[in-house]
């Protein structure tokens, strides 16, 4: 068993039930270690990803990883279930360690770049990531499909560019308000279109 | 009004709002059901992007991760108990302790109630404000209270100190907002050995804080505010000390 927990979870499917991440932080925030590396291997891909788009540089998305599980273990026992599930936790710490990030090491070139890399191809769809699509993506991947174009470029933008509303209004060049808008508009028709339960 | 905060929830969820404003939207977010019900909604809406950019990350990050948990200790839970009920029990605590240790104990009980995560810290913080301003009003009033403001780079820091109860309350004013994962730490520096820990807070959207911790300042004279990482330093960080007069 001792050797067991530390397997892929994905790698070897088990009789047993998966434990939830949130039974792993639980276990986690009592100092069980092997706990948290089943919470790893459940959600490091999901992680990483995120961190290498909005961070780009491979090397310091893994640094970058590494401090977010970091302060997610110490942080365990101060998850709060009312305010939703362990991913969008870990998600969201992870997020703003990306944008701080690219924000202190924000050299104008480097942030043009990224514009214009955004704006050129959609963020969500290249073709290395098309053919290694899990059927979960390629959902995700038609409700953004479903958007208005402008509620899928101030996502994106938002979360994979990690820059702020303000900065979005400011590269579009449209009112603040309307960014406010098509950002919760989209996250909304999301939501609703992915039947997340809220 | 609440349609105006409302509207950035979406915003909120996908972590688009500078410090400042989500500062604000938390504080809001606390007392109000209807926007927690949409950000909880919205926010695992924005999880789900996260599936089209997975990415599988390097195989030595796990052992990387793996190796540094075993060398911190998780942060205890945050105890979720008015302070005031606190504040009770460490001056009944104070009878059998030694100065240094009670402001050692009061200062992990105030961290522990201070500190938070994310809006429940907001929210705790907003619980304790009302009982706060009450608590300053009466300490004010006690004999030979010592109150001495200082200017900080940004904003400043009053210390209000009552000899005769041990009690210290720091009010904070205009201090910048800080990201989500650091925290201000107050601390005593007496004129020898380590600083001594006071505890972690946090501002309110407009960068205003009311801190209270007891302790007993006899032969310090200076305290000092810190910027650390979420849940406090053992000792402060020295580029970001400021120093407080007492």
């Amino acid at each position: 068993m001792t050797g067991m927990r530390f397997e892929r979870s994905h790698a070897v499917p088990s009789q047993a039930p998966e434990p939830s991440p949130e039974d792993l932080l639980a276990r986690s925030a009592r100092g069980d270690e092997g706990a948290f590396a089943q919470l790893y291997d459940l959600t490091a891909s999901r992680i990483y990803g995120m961190v290498l788009r909005v961070v780009r540089d491979p090397a310091q998305s893994a640094e970058v990883t590494q401090d977010i599980y970091l302060e997610a273990w110490r942080q365990a026992a101060r998850f709060d279930p009312a305010r939703g599930g362990v991913l969008p936790w870990l998600l969201m710490i992870a997020h703003r360690r990306a944008v701080d990030r690219v924000r202190s090491a924000q050299a104008s070139a480097v942030r043009d770049d990224k514009y214009a890399t955004l704006t050129e191809d959609r963020p969500y769809d290249s073709v290395a990531e098309q053919a290694q699509a899990s059927l979960e993506a390629q959902r995700v991947r038609r409700v953004l499909d479903g958007l208005t174009e402008p509620q899928r470029e101030a996502i994106s933008l938002a979360y994979f560019g990690g820059y702020t509303h303000r900065e979005v209004a400011e590269l579009l060049r449209i009112p603040l308000g309307t960014v406010k808008t098509r950002i919760r508009d989209g996250l909304i028709r999301m939501r609703d279109a992915l039947g997340v339960a809220s | 009004m609440t349609d105006e905060l409302n509207v950035l929830a979406g915003a909120y969820a996908l972590d688009a709002l500078d410090d400042a404003e989500r500062a604000r939207f938390e504080e809001h977010l606390a007392g109000c059901e209807r926007c927690a019900e949409e950000v909880r909604g919205l926010r695992q809406a924005t999880a789900e992007l996260s599936r089209v950019s997975e990415a599988e990350p390097p195989a030595q990050l796990r052992a990387g991760v793996l190796a540094g948990i075993a060398q911190v200790r998780p942060l205890p839970p945050v105890v979720d108990s008015a302070l005031a009920d606190n504040v009770v029990a460490l001056r009944r605590a104070r009878v059998a302790r030694s100065t240094w240790q009670l402001v050692a104990a009061a200062c992990a009980l105030v961290a522990i109630v201070v500190a938070g995560w994310g809006y429940s810290q907001h929210r705790d913080a907003a619980r304790a404000r009302s009982a706060q301003q009450s608590v300053v009003a009466s300490l004010l009033a006690q004999p030979g209270v010592r109150a001495v403001t200082t200017s900080l780079s940004q904003g400043s820091g009053t210390v209000v100190y009552s000899p005769g109860e041990h009690r210290i309350v720091l009010l904070g004013r205009d201090l910048p907002a800080l990201p989500a994962d650091k925290t201000y730490q107050l601390w005593m520096l007496p004129d020898t050995g380590p600083a001594i820990s006071g505890g972690t807070f946090r501002t309110d959207g407009a960068g205003n804080v009311d801190y209270q911790v007891h302790g007993d300042l006899t032969g310090v004279s200076r305290m000092g505010i810190s910027v650390e990482p979420a849940g406090g330093s053992a000792q402060p960080t020295p580029s970001t000390v400021q120093l407080i007069g007492i």
